[in-house]
């Protein structure tokens, strides 16, 4: 009993980081209809924050807190400076976005080197149920993720904001036509992609430590996850986000780690090809 | 069927036409471009001629580590032409080459190891065979289908191949794990074995020039013809009555026989193969390749190779931290500002599409 509900803690922890990570990547693919290649070191340029606050003597919650408003930052200035020139070409984008990742990773591998450097987690310890200990900070990444998907969806869907975005997303020339700014609105999706993804790398580095393949590890179990669940939409991504995460998370208790690592991927890539459109089809929130 | 062709070719040579229009607004100026283009016509085979010659003296003037290294790559070489010949020509986005490659790395390493077979006959075709099976299930599983896949799907599927594939080379105790394969055998023919060296150069020099001829060939031909075609406009061509994804999936598979050869040589070459050779590492350099040099023109993705490995090489001793992102910004600039790669300062566009099938005679005269 106590082992299944650890199992199914560590499971659902997982999972919740995957969602972490997949909820910007999704918004960036179905909003401009391209994969992100530079999402991973977005991640990872999340956790270096992280790691140079804690490094400096700030407290780690001020790194974790600032983060995701850089990260954002330096979307916006790239989205504006050289993702916006790839729109019309998804491969082209991809290329490009994986030329900018390659940039970051090297840069933070350079400011590294190529240790592993770990950073402790800002609420340590463990909460203890019955005989059960379940740490405190994982859970706290579980109560996060689901605030941020709260609020993710309470943005795209409440506010004036969210229905410019989806509006843009239904129709661009339309939107355009209705006085909308398209173009801000990319910058801004893209930054609030980016700022997510810093978000996600702020959080997941006390439990993965910090080194410069931290993104790279985390992107195409994050690429398959939004092919998953649909482009399209915001809750198309969170399912299939939820979907990987788990079966990545739960098959390892059933077999072979290596076997059930292949079989998540095989499994996904037989999905995808059989119903193209994803778990939840067609746009909007 | 040869009228088709000439109805694909009518509409490919437009759409090169397209861009040259502005010079072709007046009757001289017309003249004229054409005159440019029939002395542009000559600059592909400078360039490959410059190449050979170039890839021919080099163990001569190299001191032998180089000749190693220039082994080295030459393999590459060939493998980002297995690659060129996939996205260049058939705009299938293969985020997954290396899959072929290192997969048949792995298994003439596997052959060597526990059948001692090393034999060039013998393992050669082998490598060539394991590239070509993964690349046809690979390819038919992705590419073939009831719906045309997206091209997206298609680079995300390849991209999970090789990922997945490096993962359970990794885990996997049979095929060393982590370590992947050490010492393998020299590749040998009768009692001589090939070590590194001048003679392996060669040899490795001489599939390349092989493989690149066959390769030129096959994209001069009809059915290269088809598949610029399809690079340039996919509907088009399925409107004409061509089985698109029939066509991909073939280029796909002859990729991965190419890449599968390179594979096999580098295991050799190396001695040694690593989950890192069917990982997306790798898959990712052999892309870089190809962008750097020019995709779709073959020789630009020799060069490619020949310029990102020499430069890192040369730089690696100095600045080995900061040649990757240098690496990464000149991918960017080369993306943003030269899509079709460095080969097009001296080549034209008109040049890189290429002319196909037979000459057909100008009637000067006709009225």
């Amino acid at each position: 009993m106590a082992n299944a509900f650890v199992a199914a803690f560590e499971i659902l922890s997982f999972g919740a980081i995957i969602v972490l990570i997949v909820l910007g990547l999704g918004i960036i693919a179905s909003m401009m209809g391209i994969f992100n290649f530079a999402q991973g070191e977005f991640v990872l340029l999340g956790a270096y924050i992280t790691y140079l606050a804690y490094a400096k003597g700030l407290p780690i919650w001020a790194g974790m807190v600032a983060a995701p408003f850089v990260v954002g930052a330096l979307g916006f200035v790239l989205e504006a400076l050289i993702i916006r020139r790839f729109y019309a070409a998804p491969i082209v984008a991809m290329l490009g976005t994986y030329a900018l990742g390659l940039i970051i990773r090297e840069a933070v591998r350079g400011l590294i080197g190529g240790f592993y450097l770990t950073v402790p987690e800002p609420i340590g310890g463990s909460i203890d149920i019955g005989a059960m200990h379940i740490s405190a900070w994982r859970f706290t990444i579980i109560v996060i993720t689901l605030l941020v998907m709260g609020l993710c969806y309470l943005l795209l869907s409440r506010t004036s904001f969210g229905l410019r975005v989806r509006a843009t997303l239904e129709n661009p020339s339309l939107a355009r036509a209705s006085g909308i700014s398209t173009p801000l609105i990319y910058g801004a999706t893209f930054a609030f992609g980016a700022a997510l993804a810093g978000l996600a790398g702020a959080l997941i580095v006390p439990v993965f430590s910090l080194f410069a393949d931290l993104g790279l590890r985390f992107l195409i179990q994050g690429f398959v996850a939004v092919m998953v669940g649909g482009v399209g939409s915001f809750i198309g991504p969170v399912a299939g986000a939820g979907v990987i995460g788990t079966l990545s998370a739960a098959l390892p208790w059933v077999m072979a780690p290596v076997v059930a690592d292949v079989l998540v991927f095989v499994l996904a890539i037989v999905f995808i090809k059989f119903r193209p459109q994803g778990l939840i089809a067609g746009k909007g929130v | 069927m040869l009228k088709r062709m000439s109805v694909v070719r009518g509409a490919i040579v437009a759409d090169a036409d397209d861009e040259a229009d502005g010079a072709m607004a007046e009757g001289t100026a017309a003249e004229q471009a054409n005159g440019r283009v029939k002395a542009g016509r000559k600059i592909l085979p400078i360039v490959e001629g410059v190449v050979l010659v170039a890839a021919l003296l080099a163990p001569l003037v190299l001191q032998d580590y180089l000749t190693v290294f220039a082994t080295r790559v030459v393999i590459l070489a060939l493998f980002a032409l297995s690659f060129d010949l996939v996205w260049g020509y058939a705009g299938i986005m293969s985020f997954g080459q290396a899959l072929f490659f290192g997969s048949a790395g792995y298994g003439v390493a596997l052959l060597a190891r526990d059948l001692d077979i090393t034999n060039i006959f013998l393992v050669l075709p082998a490598g060539m065979l394991i590239g070509l099976t993964f690349a046809l299930l690979l390819g038919g599983f992705l590419l073939l289908g009831r719906h045309p896949s997206s091209v997206i799907f298609v680079s995300l599927g390849t991209l999970t191949g090789s990922y997945a594939a490096d993962r359970l080379a990794r885990g996997w105790y049979y095929l060393g794990g982590q370590n992947g394969i050490p010492s393998i055998a020299p590749m040998s023919l009768g009692s001589y074995e090939f070590s590194e060296g001048p003679a392996f150069y060669y040899l490795v020099l001489g599939i390349l020039v092989v493989v690149y001829l066959l390769c030129r060939f096959l994209v001069r031909s009809q059915f290269g013809l088809a598949l610029a075609g399809l690079r340039e406009n996919e509907q088009r061509i399925a409107f004409f009555g061509y089985k698109a994804q029939h066509l991909k999936a073939i280029i796909f598979t002859i990729g991965g026989a190419v890449a599968g050869l390179a594979g096999s040589l580098y295991a050799f070459h190396e001695g040694f193969v690593w989950p890192n050779m069917v990982g997306v590492v790798v898959s990712t350099q052999v892309v870089l390749y190809v962008l750097f040099g020019g995709s779709g023109t073959l020789i630009g993705a020799v060069i490619g190779a020949v310029i990102v490995e020499g430069v890192s090489f040369w730089l690696s001793d100095n600045y080995r931290d900061i040649w990757p992102i240098i690496l990464g910004l000149l991918l960017l600039l080369v993306i943003l500002f030269r899509p079709l790669g460095l080969i097009s300062f001296v080549l034209g566009e008109r040049e890189r599409v290429g002319s196909f099938g037979a000459k057909v005679k100008e009637k000067r005269d006709a009225p």
